[in-house]
């Protein structure tokens, strides 16, 4: 397995070069870029541009271990406005395309958004409309299109059945699911959902999940590996069993008050730790 | 009317049966074809909401429904029904047939589209609504901005009933007829008598709520055809 954190975690006045480097003196494999949360990589940015930050990923020794984006949460699939979602294929067509100029073959989508104003039918049904064109557009570009769990967040596919129905539905051999083993909460258990969809995992994201604090108050339930309550042993164990051998991307809130850095050394540590079972 | 009750309640008993499936394939009973008379189902050559056209065609009987581009129609005789789904634009030619079916007796459902146009788009929408069928609407009003307490618009005729809203709504304005739904005090449905035919607007489509399932909106939708 290859170890990946997000440049969304690098220190806002830190930029990008400064961050590789220090991506790579943490011991990470590689980067996860996102597209629409970081100056460097928009919406705008150029192919030659993003062909610069490959080369940039390069130099620094690191590659890129998939692309995401955190736009659909403001511009969902499975907006009632058509032009929203046209908006929202476009932000998947060009994580497909960078995909392609980067050298990964793995992009993030966060597919669909429940509200009290789009109930969950319409979201569901907008959804597997809007992936079954852009599952053929990946499979095209030899891309892994993973949907992430984010469960409570989007309110939307809560259970790993739910999940896999949902999978069933698009029916595209592209379209699998992007892990995160934090974002499951007390609804259940990551090590279940691994199990469940194994071929289909895309990617994984690493973080730890304080469950008892629930989605209430203004406190994170999120927080660094094994400081939460993810079963960690259970969590590996499952992997082995269903052969996950891919890329593992820490995806934690930037918490440390002094010494940010130390985040990517601890969680780098971390993680070796994860993959060599010492647990 | 080409409908029989018997046909209504089958058709709404199996309407009831698609609640909490969240991809509801509906299929209607078998019955015999009684008379020639057809329903149809018409989407615009630039379907901007093609979800709502999907709705009704999911929903209606199939031996029933023609659903056809505008521009390929015919003089649409013989029709009870004429749903003109996610309507944007209404060219003339189409609303011209409109009106002969009107004169002859047929119920004829507009919905509006318009909801997420641009400014210019809904001007357009409006001209192309009082042009071809007389009928007047207000600009779109976002039902969710401040965010609403029930998502819900409320149907009076032909039944009672309840469906969701669908965020954006072009309402009817003051005209003559009678408002036949509401989300608060807010029109959002009209009914009017043209000639001896029937002129249905609708101001939030409903075909997105008929494509999941809402077993309110398909025995809206069957109330109607039943009253045609």
């Amino acid at each position: 397995m290859k170890k990946s954190i997000g440049d969304n975690m690098i220190p806002k006045d830190w930029g990008l070069e400064r961050g590789l480097e220090l991506v790579k003196r943490a011991g990470f494999d590689g980067i996860e870029l996102w597209l629409g949360d970081v100056p460097w990589f928009q919406m705008t940015t150029t192919d030659a541009q993003v062909r610069e930050l490959r080369r940039k990923v390069e130099s620094a020794g690191l590659v890129v271990s998939n692309v995401s984006t955190g736009l659909h949460w403001a511009t969902p699939l499975s907006a009632r406005d058509p032009g929203v979602r046209a908006q929202a294929a476009r932000i998947v067509e060009r994580q497909i395309e960078t995909a392609g100029l980067l050298g990964t073959d793995a992009i993030l989508v966060v597919a669909g958004l429940v509200t009290e104003e789009v109930p969950y039918n319409e979201v569901y049904q907008r959804c597997v409309d809007a992936l079954k064109p852009l599952g053929e557009k990946a499979a095209r570009a030899g891309v892994k299109l993973g949907c992430e769990n984010c469960n409570s967040e989007h309110r939307f596919l809560i259970s790993p059945r739910e999940f896999w129905q949902f999978l069933n539905d698009v029916n595209s051999p592209a379209v699998g699911i992007h892990l995160d083993v934090g974002n499951i909460h007390d609804t259940g258990f990551a090590e279940q959902w691994i199990e469940i969809h194994g071929p289909r995992i895309t990617r994984i994201h690493l973080k730890d999940v304080l469950k008892h604090r629930g989605r209430s108050g203004d406190q994170s339930v999120y927080t660094n590996l094994f400081l939460g309550d993810n079963n960690w042993p259970a969590i590996r164990a499952a992997m082995t069993k269903v052969g996950y051998d891919g890329w593992l991307i820490a995806e934690m809130e930037a918490r440390y008050r002094y010494a940010p850095d130390q985040q990517f050394y601890d969680t780098s540590q971390a993680m070796d730790r994860l993959i060599s079972g010492r647990l | 009317m080409d409908i029989t009750r018997r046909e209504f309640l089958g058709y709404t008993a199996g309407a009831m049966s698609v609640v909490g499936a969240p991809l509801p394939h509906w299929t209607a009973p078998s019955v015999a074809e009684r008379r020639l008379k057809k329903w149809r189902v018409f989407c615009s050559d630039q379907d901007v909401l093609p979800e709502s056209s999907a709705g009704y065609r999911a929903v209606l009987p199939q031996r029933r429904w023609r659903f056809e581009p505008w521009e390929q129609s015919d003089p649409l005789s013989h029709c009870s029904l004429v749903i003109m789904s996610s309507v944007f634009l209404l060219p003339e030619k189409i609303a011209e047939r409109l009106r002969m079916c009107l004169q002859r007796g047929t119920t004829v459902i507009i919905e509006s589209a318009a909801g997420f146009a641009s400014h210019l788009g809904f001007r357009k929408h409006r001209r192309s609504l009082r042009e071809g069928l007389g009928l007047r609407v207000a600009a779109p009003v976002n039902l969710w901005s401040p965010p609403r307490a029930t998502p819900y618009v409320d149907y009076t005729w032909p039944i009672r009933t309840r469906v969701r809203d669908f965020t954006r709504l072009v309402p009817p304005a003051n005209q003559p007829g009678q408002i036949i739904a509401w989300a608060g005090d807010l029109p959002v449905a009209l009914r009017q008598r043209v000639g001896p035919g029937t002129l249905i607007y609708i101001g939030s489509p409903l075909g997105p709520a008929l494509l999941i399932g809402d077993p309110e909106a398909i025995r809206w939708l069957y109330a109607v055809a039943l009253s045609a």
